[in-house]
């Protein structure tokens, strides 16, 4: 499906991700039919869609996740600044440091709050000594707005955080490997209200410096937070455009009816 | 909603009744339940009845072997008759045999019997010699040889008593059990009792069955567990260097990296087969391969810990696989999610989540392994061990021996019911061994156990 108003947005902002006619198998069943969509920089990108309409299957082929199931199929091209991230050159270690995730529910290791921001870093070398590792450490913990709450705690165990704390966690352990892109699948599906609108306002934040692209169930997270607004729909990308535009002039009968809640 | 409760009501009426009776249908409910958790409770109470008297019988019958009798007999070291030449020579010394020293040591109880005026039948030195362990002229000719300054001194020895005087301080024997009994007579026993009586016989706690080692047929009061319980550890050492690192790499292997096809699916099955299969089949396996086929000496630790890594292999797979299989996945997604490769993230993060499992299934693996008879009896294991300690790590592995199991079967085939009451002794220790053995595993458990 071709969206006009992408075409003439690309004028202006920097594409960060091209994806074009990407399919998905897992298996015998076609998750993903067609879908091609840019995601600029500096923006940040919901995907939303009734449950089962591949929108996390999409996010998760953003950063070749998907490997680790061994069904799973993706053709079509996913340009990643230009470099095609299905390359048989590309390893994707090297991608998924480039292309950070942060999991539906909050996954922090069972280890200390500063192990789990530093391990990122440790496995990519990115410090070269104990003062420069804590100094990410603090940096990734102050952008994911946890450093006040963590900073006299860091030996305690990430797992004993409350659940906002513990997905702010990952966050900034997400984005400690200082990511260009970093994926959220329904990062807040698991929080109260007053954890949700602290993550959403980091997300705010963090798109001063990343491409932020959010799966979320919830429409008004996705008109609060996004700029721009997918709508995923059977496995096809139904429409694509500026968010205010989605949710008050869709131009698919299919995007109005889930906007207004009746299918899904 | 108001409609369609109205037209459901019409078939038939909302029951009407009080809460406080209860209709059939509950009672006959509440009923069934009842009768379940009876059945339950039997069960448990069936087999609490078997334990407690498992190990009621383990316990009367086995306690007895750690008691011994002994008799205190002060020996005057002859020297005219120990040491001929007169030059206190280890050599020459060695020269008069056990049979040297049997003379003395009769006449020394013989004398002690006069001494305290006990009133018996027994006319000669000859008739005491029933009282003593054969073992007793070598106990004073290995002090002799390690002390030939002594010769000449009156030394006090603690000697084992023999089997029947042992047996009927513990009423195993008794007057009328040895009616036809050739070592010992009625005579005898009145004698033991008198010495009893006057302090020189008397039953104290018997070290050497735990740290001894094998004897011979005739001299059940000397043997002990000990050396066998060394065959058993360096099997141990075998199993747990061999079956811990190849279980747990072939399941990471397995479970983390290897392909999902039919040939995996083979390997799986036939893992799960081999956890079923005898152990005896392993022994025969064992025999052919490591005996037969590669020549490895027969009797050895070395392959019995083989033979038993074997059989030890498939339950640490299992256990692993099943506790790998427990991390929860979000943890892989997270590693993989910053960054770390699949290896990274199974070394850094999923195994150190599933050590306790691991821990857990190579101990259970390991008790196990320690019980198991069955293969020992085909490789060779179970000879007649009378030797001494294995001095160092090679002969450890190398040298026959037996293991505690082993030893335990062949105690309780042989004739002297002396010999049974050790088996039973040997049950208690194999058992404090499995039990402290799985009392780690759950301490290891709970302690490592996370909760995320």
């Amino acid at each position: 499906m071709k969206d006009l108003r992408t075409t003439e947005q690309e004028m202006t902002a920097e594409l960060k991700i091209t994806a074009r006619d990407v399919q998905v198998f897992y298996g015998d069943t076609h998750a993903i039919k067609d879908v091609s969509v840019d995601i600029e920089d500096k923006t940040v990108t919901a995907f939303i869609g009734p449950s089962g309409c591949g929108k996390s299957t999409f996010l998760r082929c953003l950063n070749r996740m998907n490997d680790t199931i061994d069904v799973a199929r993706v053709e079509g091209d996913i340009l990643l600044d230009g470099e095609d991230i299905y390359d048989k050159k590309v390893d994707p270690v090297q991608l998924r440091a480039k292309v950070g995730m942060v999991f539906q529910k909050p996954n922090p290791f069972p280890k200390s709050i500063y192990d789990n921001v530093a391990y990122g870093p440790k496995i990519h070398g990115m410090a070269r000594n104990k003062a420069e590792l804590d100094e990410i450490v603090e940096t990734a913990l102050r952008r994911a707005a946890l450093w006040d709450e963590a900073k006299d705690r860091l030996d305690a165990p990430g797992t004993g955080l409350s659940g906002g704390q513990q997905q702010r966690l990952c966050i900034a352990r997400a984005v400690a490997t200082a990511p260009e892109v970093l994926l959220m699948d329904e990062p807040c599906s698991a929080l109260d209200p007053i954890a949700t609108s602290q993550v959403e306002e980091l997300i705010d934040e963090l798109r001063a410096n990343y491409s932020v692209v959010i799966v979320t169930h919830s429409m008004q997270q996705a008109a609060r937070v996004s700029q721009k607004t997918a709508f995923f729909h059977l496995g096809n990308l139904v429409e694509y455009g500026e968010t205010g535009q989605i949710f008050t002039n869709p131009e698919d009968p299919r995007t109005e009816s889930y906007i207004t809640g009746r299918i899904g | 909603m108001t409609d369609a409760t109205a037209s459901n009501a019409a078939p038939d009426a909302p029951r009407k009744g009080s809460l406080l009776d209860q209709d059939d249908r509950t009672r006959r409910r509440n009923a069934a339940e009842a009768r379940f958790k009876a059945y339950g409770i039997a069960a448990v109470g069936v087999g609490l009845v078997f334990l407690i008297a498992l190990v009621s019988a383990i316990i009367f019958n086995g306690v007895g072997a750690f008691q011994q009798t002994f008799v205190d007999v002060e020996v005057y070291l002859d020297p005219e008759k120990l040491d001929k030449q007169g030059n206190r020579d280890p050599a020459d010394l060695r020269k008069v045999s056990t049979f040297g020293y049997k003379p003395l040591i009769r006449e020394a109880v013989f004398a002690k019997v006069q001494e305290l005026g006990i009133e018996t039948e027994i006319e000669s030195a000859n008739e005491v010699e029933a009282l003593l362990s054969a073992s007793a002229p070598a106990q004073v000719r290995d002090f002799v040889i390690a002390n030939p300054d002594r010769l000449g001194d009156t030394v006090a020895f603690k000697m084992l008593a023999s089997s029947r005087v042992d047996g009927y301080l513990k009423n195993r024997v008794t007057r009328d059990s040895i009616a036809r009994d050739k070592n010992i007579d009625a005579v005898h026993l009145d004698l033991t009792d008198a010495l009893r009586d006057a302090g020189v016989v008397e039953k104290t706690f018997n070290l050497s069955f735990i740290t001894g080692s094998d004897a011979s047929e005739s001299r059940a009061e000397q043997a002990g567990l000990g050396v066998s319980m060394l065959g058993s550890f360096f099997m141990m050492l075998v199993v747990l260097g061999l079956s811990l690192p190849i279980g747990v790499a072939a399941s990471i292997y397995l479970e983390e990296f290897a392909p999902q096809n039919k040939f995996t699916d083979l390997i799986e099955v036939n893992i799960s087969n081999l956890a079923a299969v005898p152990s005896i089949v392993f022994g025969i396996l064992g025999l052919a391969v490591f005996i037969q086929f590669m020549h490895l000496p027969q009797s050895a630790p070395l392959v019995g810990g083989l033979v038993l890594t074997l059989m030890t292999l498939p339950t640490i797979i299992i256990s692993t696989r099943a506790s790998l299989k427990s991390v929860p996945p979000s943890i892989r997604d997270a590693a993989l999610g910053v960054g770390a490769s699949k290896m990274q993230a199974v070394f850094h993060h999923v195994l150190p989540l599933a050590m306790p499992g691991i821990l857990t299934g190579t101990i259970i693996g390991l008790a196990q392994a320690l019980g198991e008879t069955a293969p020992l009896l085909l490789i060779g294991m179970v000879g007649y061990i009378a030797t001494n300690y294995p001095d160092g790590l090679a002969s450890g592995f190398l040298d026959p021996n037996s293991a505690m199991p082993a030893q335990i079967y062949e105690w309780a085939k042989r004739a002297d019911p002396a010999y049974y009451e050790r088996a039973w002794g040997g049950i208690i220790i194999l058992l404090v061994f499995l039990l402290t053995m799985n009392i780690v595993a759950i301490i290891l458990r709970r302690r490592f156990e996370r909760r995320w």
